[in-house]
């Protein structure tokens, strides 16, 4: 009997470890593999050439990933500068101020906003963003413009990050205890004082955490933002201008993909590039969880 | 506890009863994708051809030419529909194809356009199509008409790689890459986008320019007529964009010129080894192609379908 149940102990161990090994691998594999298909391409262009050029002809062998590389961080940049102020002042209210039964019915409505397929949102965007962009925001600054732009990319991604984001920052908020936060009003602080001193301060890390996974969700973003982007190859810093990030590269040329040579590492070398960022986001948001917790 | 073991297992046997049931039903299956323009007169042929083979499924999807290209090569489908010319590096990796039928990509403008009635008398030729959409000498609208106006011409082009693109290129002397202007995506929202924008010019896919229904073009849309012997001026023979009928025509006659007007294929990654398959392409280009012409395409000349013929029946 007992040594039945020393190796259901042993097997079941055993499984832990096989799917944790699977996750942990997974990543590497998945690097590995875009590096080998990438690499024809980086064979006959230097790294230097493939992310300085800007000119993208692969009809004439000429693979610059500048603009696609520029675009992606400047749609970023926009959904997260209009996500964060959001995000942040809504879970505070949620968790801070707002009666018991507000955030019971802001759950449901948080987690369908999260849980809509990307392409509602393109079509979303086509429908409303983009007119509006087009006929009164850009209007509004004097730009003509056709609405397709970085604006309506920046603007799309942002609302598609909002739930991911403010559901991470509900939680990491509910985590701080109420004792802390009663003994800084015992001590005579406003509401406001207890959250910037208490609740931010204690949950920095957990905020940082929950802005790093929403930009590396919002960075691979495809198919919402390839709909309203415009989709050009160009370097402009113009808000009303198209932009043409990573991701929709990738989307929008898959079926080219055996049509024209070195096609397809191109492609896979856009993949390449787009893992390595989102490591490179995910490793600098760790770095500053590890700073602000042991500032602690 | 026990009942749920029963489900369990009746969940299990209910799978396995399934994938056996699939394995007979996958010779009977023909997966199809690619290319919008060629798609509504595919799904229709499926339609027509279910009522004679009961047993035959057809799994058809969109997608682009390229996307028809690539699930072709790569096995995921049994045939891609595609609609630009079969380049060679393509005929190099071993692609198999037949001509279904003809149709044709049009310079497309909004309704809403302000210099619409002019530019209808006096169209555009093929060197000025180039000077805006590749070499991006013309930008505003008064270069081509004169006037004080500075309105600049907005151009739209599609961002996924597809046939009516890489056709119009073709026309201009250049691949899709070249093309410039904002990429849409699809041709549906490249034809909705166009209608919306005044000062936008665009191409589409003919079935995506006119309602079939109809017979006239799109609510919104307009076609710039092409100038093709550049005079100056749109002759009389020169126009014949008003319905779909008599644009159909000017394709079949050859008068449209070739590119922008295109044959539409399928393609495999060699020769389909299926007899379903085989038997479905056999069957579009005999009894099919009686309904070309309803669906708002043009057929291709016989000599043609004998030639695709003799190459289905080729070992």
């Amino acid at each position: 009997m007992l040594y039945r149940r020393k190796v259901i102990d042993r097997v079941s161990t055993i499984w832990m470890i096989v799917s944790i090994s699977i996750i942990v691998l997974l990543p590497v594999i998945i690097g590995i593999g875009l590096y080998i298909k990438a690499s024809p391409l980086l064979e006959i262009k230097s790294l230097g050439q493939l992310l300085g050029s800007t000119i993208w002809l692969p009809n004439e062998k000429e693979f610059g990933f500048l603009p696609f590389i520029l675009g992606s961080l400047y749609v970023t940049l926009i959904s997260f500068c209009l996500a964060v102020p959001v995000c942040l002042l809504s879970a505070i209210y949620l968790t801070q101020f707002a009666p018991k039964q507000f955030m019971n019915f802001m759950h449901p409505v948080i987690d369908i906003l999260a849980g809509l397929p990307s392409v509602i949102y393109g079509v979303w965007g086509v429908i409303v963003i983009v007119p509006f962009i087009s006929n009164h925001v850009a209007p509004f600054f004097g730009v003509k413009s056709s609405g397709y732009t970085i604006l309506a990319g920046g603007i799309v991604l942002a609302i598609m990050c909002i739930p991911y984001i403010l559901n991470m920052l509900i939680e990491v908020f509910n985590t701080i205890p109420t004792g802390l936060k009663e003994a800084s009003l015992s001590l005579g602080a406003t509401f406001w004082e207890m959250v910037k001193h208490v609740v931010i301060r204690r949950g920095g890390a957990g905020i940082i955490s929950a802005f790093g996974l929403g930009i590396a969700k919002a960075f691979g973003e495809t198919m919402a933002v390839m709909m309203v982007v415009g989709n050009m190859v160009q370097i402009k810093f113009s808000l009303f201008d198209a932009g043409y990030p990573l991701p929709a590269l990738i989307a929008n040329n898959y079926g080219e993909m055996l049509s024209i040579p070195m096609y397809d590492s191109a492609l896979m070398f856009a993949a390449l590039l787009l893992f390595v960022i989102i490591l490179l986001i995910n490793l600098i948001f760790r770095y500053f969880i590890y700073k602000t917790k042991s500032n602690e | 506890m026990k009942r749920i073991k029963i489900i369990a297992l009746a969940l299990i046997a209910a799978i396995l009863a399934s994938s056996c049931a699939s394995k007979s039903s996958k010779e009977n299956t023909v997966s199809i994708s690619g290319a919008f323009a060629i798609y509504p007169l595919v799904v229709k042929w499926a339609e027509e051809y279910k009522k004679e083979h009961p047993t035959v499924r057809f799994n058809i999807s969109g997608g682009g030419a390229g996307k028809g290209m690539a699930d072709a090569l790569a096995g995921a489908v049994d045939l891609g529909m595609f609609s630009r010319e079969i380049t060679q590096v393509e005929k190099d990796q071993g692609v198999w194809w037949v001509g279904l039928t003809v149709d044709a990509v049009v310079p497309t403008i909004s309704s809403k356009n302000p210099f619409l009635d002019s530019l209808k008398k006096r169209g555009l030729t093929r060197s000025e199509f180039k000077a805006i959409f590749i070499d991006k000498t013309i930008v505003t609208w008064n270069q081509l008409l004169g006037g004080a106006n500075n309105d600049e011409i907005s151009v739209y082009t599609r961002s996924d790689a597809c046939g009516a693109a890489g056709t119009w290129a073709l026309y201009l002397g250049g691949k899709q890459e070249n093309l410039n202007g904002i990429g849409i995506f699809g041709d549906p929202g490249l034809s909705e986008t166009v209608g919306k924008d005044p000062l936008g010019i665009a191409y589409n896919n003919t079935i995506f320019a006119y309602n079939l229904k109809t017979g006239r073009k799109l609510e919104g849309i307009e076609i710039i007529p092409i100038d093709i012997n550049e005079n100056g001026k749109i002759d009389l023979e020169e126009n014949f964009y008003d319905s779909f009928n008599s644009i159909l025509q000017a394709i079949g006659s050859g008068v449209y010129p070739a590119p922008p007007a295109r044959e539409l294929y399928f393609v495999a990654n060699g020769k389909p080894q299926k007899e379903a398959v085989l038997n479905f392409i056999e069957w579009t280009l005999t009894k099919g192609q009686g309904y070309v012409k309803a669906a708002g395409y043009v057929p291709i000349d016989q000599s043609k379908i004998d030639s695709y013929l003799a190459k289905l029946k080729v070992q």
